[in-house]
């Protein structure tokens, strides 16, 4: 397995993505793997419940807390997560950055659409400027 | 079995009168008198000239009719609701900028400012800014936005409802050519009332203050809404 | 449809000659307790000489998971009727209680013989405590201890109807 050309597998202590149900967004942690479509997941740093969860509906992150037990409890995740700062890895990578940066884009009322949309003008027009300027020199 | 179980969603099992029998309401005491009618005479008695006929005669007080119809017209019922005005939508309230959808000025953001005995919606675009005079629209056709302006400085009078809208009724008829020509060429536009046109800078002098006070608020209100590609409306917020 | 799994207990009626008839206890796996009684009174009658006619049931409890948030192995011991005969089996599950391994057994039984709820015994429910204990190897490849594998194709879902390329898939 050591030369598999893959990047992220399903494992223990892996950080998981969820994409559904009450839990939608939440990031999580593999804590035992049932079969070969679904896992134990649980968030107690991030208010996923331990559950069974199908890999159908989640994403793999690169994250993985390392050493973490096999079939570990929600305190002892909570332990782990907190030790290896997962959330605020997670929290820092571009992929949440950005998932952020889009929700607060869907959240925007039609005034806040309005003024991205000035401020994007606003932009062009620097851009537009300063390229002008450097294609004469 | 007072019930009239529902056949199907809407239709009951037994008729209106049916279920009025049913429920034994009128077997209840009475609680109003009748006031009591005076009877009146079937026949009245009238004086009758010519000699053979009698000197007077019984004639009936109402007369019976010549023809009845040979068909049964059943008469429609009386409808005993009446129209209420439509409730404001909890979020529209005085200020609020809406989106209109539909009509003359459709992707215009303008400012509500009362709800009218109609139930349609006071706006004003305002004019000065976009063009959009004080106006009626339908809530139904208005999306309401988020946006607030404050309108604390403006008074509304009780003068602007349904009737100053309304046209000024047509004398008699007038052919189309009347209407439109005037010794053999179009008729001169009618001036704008001048009175109206002083009530619309009384409303939006103090609208106008107010949104010049926030950034982009004039900008905002210049421009006209719509959907680029990838939007729909029910994902967004307003 | 998901089980449940019941605890029937019934009797026969008591009767002069015999006025304190043995009571009989079952555990049965069934989508709701009408079925579970039916299923007793089936069972029972195979088993001894009562029927629902002269018998009574005395009471169905529900059977809760102990640990149902725990990972368990199940062996499954059955007995089914194919089209040319009787069959017995024995299968192994890995699953979180025992209603959920019945249900996965049952749509197992129905996908590699297409056999019917009503043509499969279930006989036994037992969950396998010793990891030397699995049988089959389907099971036993998920117990190594450091288990990982890649999810591989995975095709991203387009969110327009119509896009100018195909989907990545592998």
């Amino acid at each position: 397995m050591s030369d598999s050309n893959f990047k992220r597998f399903v494992e223990v202590g892996r950080v998981v993505l969820l994409n559904k149900g009450p839990s939608n967004g939440k990031i999580a942690v593999i804590s035992e793997i049932i079969d070969h479509t679904r896992a134990i997941v649980d968030g107690p740093t991030t208010d996923v419940p331990r559950q069974s969860f199908p890999y159908k509906h989640l994403t793999l992150t690169p994250i993985v807390v390392a050493g973490l037990p096999r079939g570990a409890g929600s305190g002892v995740i909570k332990k782990f997560v907190e030790k290896e700062g997962t959330v605020e890895k997670w929290e820092k990578s571009a992929w949440a950055q950005k998932r952020l940066a889009l929700e607060k884009r869907r959240k925007l009322d039609d005034f806040g659409r309005f003024k991205v949309l000035l401020a994007k003008k606003q932009r062009r027009d620097v851009v537009r400027k300063s390229l002008h300027k450097a294609k004469k020199a | 079995m007072a019930r009239s179980k529902e056949l199907v969603p809407g239709v009951g099992r037994f008729s209106r009168s049916q279920v009025f029998a049913r429920r034994g309401l009128w077997k209840g005491p009475k609680k109003s008198e009748k006031p009591a009618a005076t009877e009146k005479p079937a026949f009245v008695e009238k004086v009758v000239g010519g000699d053979k006929n009698g000197g007077k005669r019984l004639v009936p007080t109402s007369k019976a009719p010549r023809i009845y119809p040979a068909e049964d017209v059943r008469q429609p019922k009386k409808s005993r609701k009446t129209p209420q005005p439509a409730h404001l939508r909890s979020s529209i309230s005085p200020g609020t900028v809406l989106i209109l959808l539909a009509g003359r000025f459709r992707g215009k953001r303008v400012v509500f400012l009362k709800q009218l005995a109609s139930g349609l919606l006071l706006v004003t675009g305002p004019y000065k800014v976009n063009g959009v005079p004080l106006r009626r629209v339908n809530q139904a056709y208005v999306i309401a936005t988020s946006t607030k302006v404050d309108i604390s400085g403006v008074t509304i009078d009780e003068k602007f409802n349904d009737s100053y809208f309304a046209k000024a009724p047509v004398k008699g008829a007038r052919s189309a050519e009347e209407e439109f020509f005037e010794d053999g060429k179009p008729k001169a536009k009618e001036a704008f009332p001048e009175s109206k046109s002083a009530d619309q800078k009384a409303i939006d002098q103090p609208i106008v203050a107010s949104i010049q006070k926030v950034n982009d608020l004039v900008k905002y209100l210049k421009a006209s809404w719509g959907l680029s590609k990838g939007q729909y409306p029910h994902q967004l917020v307003f | 449809m998901g089980f449940t799994e019941y605890q029937v207990v019934g009797r026969h009626l008591p009767t002069e000659h015999e006025p304190t008839p043995k009571i009989y206890r079952m555990r049965i796996f069934a989508p709701n307790e009408v079925v579970a009684k039916s299923r007793f009174w089936y069972f029972l009658r195979q088993l001894k000489k009562v029927k629902k006619a002269s018998g009574e049931i005395i009471g169905v409890n529900v059977i809760h998971e102990k640990k149902p948030i725990k990972i368990k192995n199940f062996g499954i011991w059955l007995r089914y009727d194919s089209r040319s005969g009787t069959h017995n089996m024995y299968k192994e599950f890995r699953d979180l209680s025992r209603t959920d391994a019945v249900k996965s057994l049952y749509q197992d039984m129905a996908a590699r013989h297409r056999a019917r709820f009503r043509s499969i015994h279930i006989l036994r429910v037992v969950e396998v405590q010793k990891t030397d204990d699995i049988r089959r190897p389907y099971i036993r490849q998920l117990l190594e201890p450091k288990l990982r594998f890649p999810l591989p194709h995975r095709v991203a879902k387009s969110r327009s109807l119509f896009v100018a390329r195909r989907p990545n898939t592998f």
